[in-house]
């Protein structure tokens, strides 16, 4: 026969479940607990990693995209805390002092290229700016990008675009480039020259003839490209980019 | 034997030889122009040009097929003309005399020889001063007499200098 429920029985069902859940948060705090412990013994490991690798991390470019890697993978940001344990590192002092390298080199060019720089050219200029001494040499675009992105919470005088494939190009003057121009820029990065045509514009990206010029006009009235109208192959009209000529930095460094 | 000119590389960048429609792109243009006429003549010695002289190095890059029309020469030289180094020699401006220091800076150097020299208050022939033994070295020997009698003239309205014609060439008294 069974049992029907009584009163006793419910007040036990109450009872056990509640038991269930005291135990239940009684370990999840101790889990937490636990994870707790575990990220202080894993901060207090990376610092200790970071202090004594810390010469390493500076000097070698290697050792520092890998480090920042691991940064990322974990979900930290070496260069968002001045304070704290990361100003050990001094990886802050690092990419600032690298940052308002990238300013002073790309503002000192503005009036030869338009105010756009292709990265390797950029890296080439920084490391003929920052002294002989191997530590100042071994700067990766890796380093260059993370500095250089680092400048946009200045408003839009800075900014990186990538045209193509690993190649970018570093604004350094304030206004945004729209999409149709860094399409321009991306199918003149992929000449050897570095220019376009309106033909190339409207086969290459399907534009129209008149989004073509007009987007052409615009990228010539910022002053980022040249027009040539003695180019008899491209029925006397072509656009350049001084910042993807190669002749340019052939000589001028 | 002379050093090979070097050629900025603006002179291998194909737009460089049209005349840049947006204004910003076009003063660094005419700027860069400019140095480059000044410092190509002064290689050359050279202080005259003609701006329908199309074969001329300077106005045309045969490597890249690309001249300068002969509009596009005269706005350098009248920038050039407005920093006082070039001036036109006739009337349609075809002709043209171009010179590295402005007539100003040629007046004041040679004047400041002369009083070194001791050559105050002698008349001094055209020859002497621009070609003669006596100014070798100095930054106004080898100019273009011409070009030195421009720069005189104007030590002249200065009361200066007078400048006399000598038979078929001229004299300079300085004081």
């Amino acid at each position: 026969m069974r049992r029907r429920a009584g009163l006793g029985a419910i007040q036990q069902q109450q009872l056990a479940a509640e038991k269930y859940k005291d135990k239940g948060s009684d370990i999840q705090e101790s889990q937490f607990e636990q994870m707790s412990k575990q990220m202080e013994v894993f901060r207090l490991k990376l610092e200790e990693f970071a202090v004594k690798h810390k010469t390493d991390i500076r000097k070698n470019s290697q050792f520092r995209k890998q480090f920042q890697e691991m940064c990322a993978a974990i979900g930290v940001d070496p260069l968002a805390t001045g304070k704290g344990f990361w100003s050990v590192l001094g990886m802050g002092d690092f990419y600032y002092e690298l940052s308002v390298q990238v300013v002073e080199v790309c503002l000192a060019a503005n009036h030869k290229t338009g105010g756009l720089m292709e990265l390797n050219e950029l890296r080439r200029r920084l490391i003929a700016a920052r002294g002989q001494s191997a530590v100042h040499q071994e700067i990766t675009n890796e380093d260059i990008l993370m500095a250089a992105k680092k400048l946009s919470i200045f408003g839009n005088g800075f900014a990186v675009y990538k045209v193509g494939k690993g190649k970018y190009m570093v604004q350094s003057i304030p206004g945004e480039l729209s999409m149709d121009e860094t399409k321009i820029l991306t199918a003149a990065s992929n000449t050897e020259k570095g220019y376009v045509t309106l033909k190339m514009l409207t086969e290459e990206l399907g534009w129209s003839d008149f989004r073509a010029k007009q987007s052409l006009d615009k990228t010539v009235s910022e002053g980022l490209c040249w027009v040539d109208e003695q180019d008899e192959e491209n029925s006397h009209l072509s656009y350049w980019f001084p910042s993807l000529f190669p002749g340019r930095y052939a000589q001028s460094i | 034997m002379m050093t090979e000119f070097e050629w900025p590389w603006e002179y291998t960048f194909p737009p460089f030889f049209t005349l840049q429609p947006h204004e910003e792109t076009r003063n660094q243009q005419i700027k860069v122009w400019s140095d480059l006429f000044l410092r190509y003549l002064k290689y050359l010695n050279k202080f005259q040009v003609n701006i329908n002289e199309n074969t001329f190095p300077l106005f045309n890059n045969d490597a890249i097929k690309r001249r300068l029309s002969p509009e596009t020469i005269t706005v350098i030289l009248e920038q050039l003309q407005r920093t006082g180094h070039a001036a036109p020699l006739d009337k349609r401006r075809i002709e043209w005399q171009v010179y590295s220091y402005t007539l100003e800076e040629y007046a004041n150097m040679v004047y400041d020889w002369i009083q070194q020299t001791g050559q105050l208050n002698t008349i001094c022939t055209l020859y002497e001063i621009a070609s003669g033994e006596n100014s070798e070295g100095t930054e106004f020997h080898g100019v273009d007499e011409a070009v030195l009698l421009n720069a005189f003239r104007t030590l002249e309205n200065k009361g200066k200098c007078e400048v006399v014609q000598l038979d078929d060439s001229f004299g300079i008294k300085f004081f």
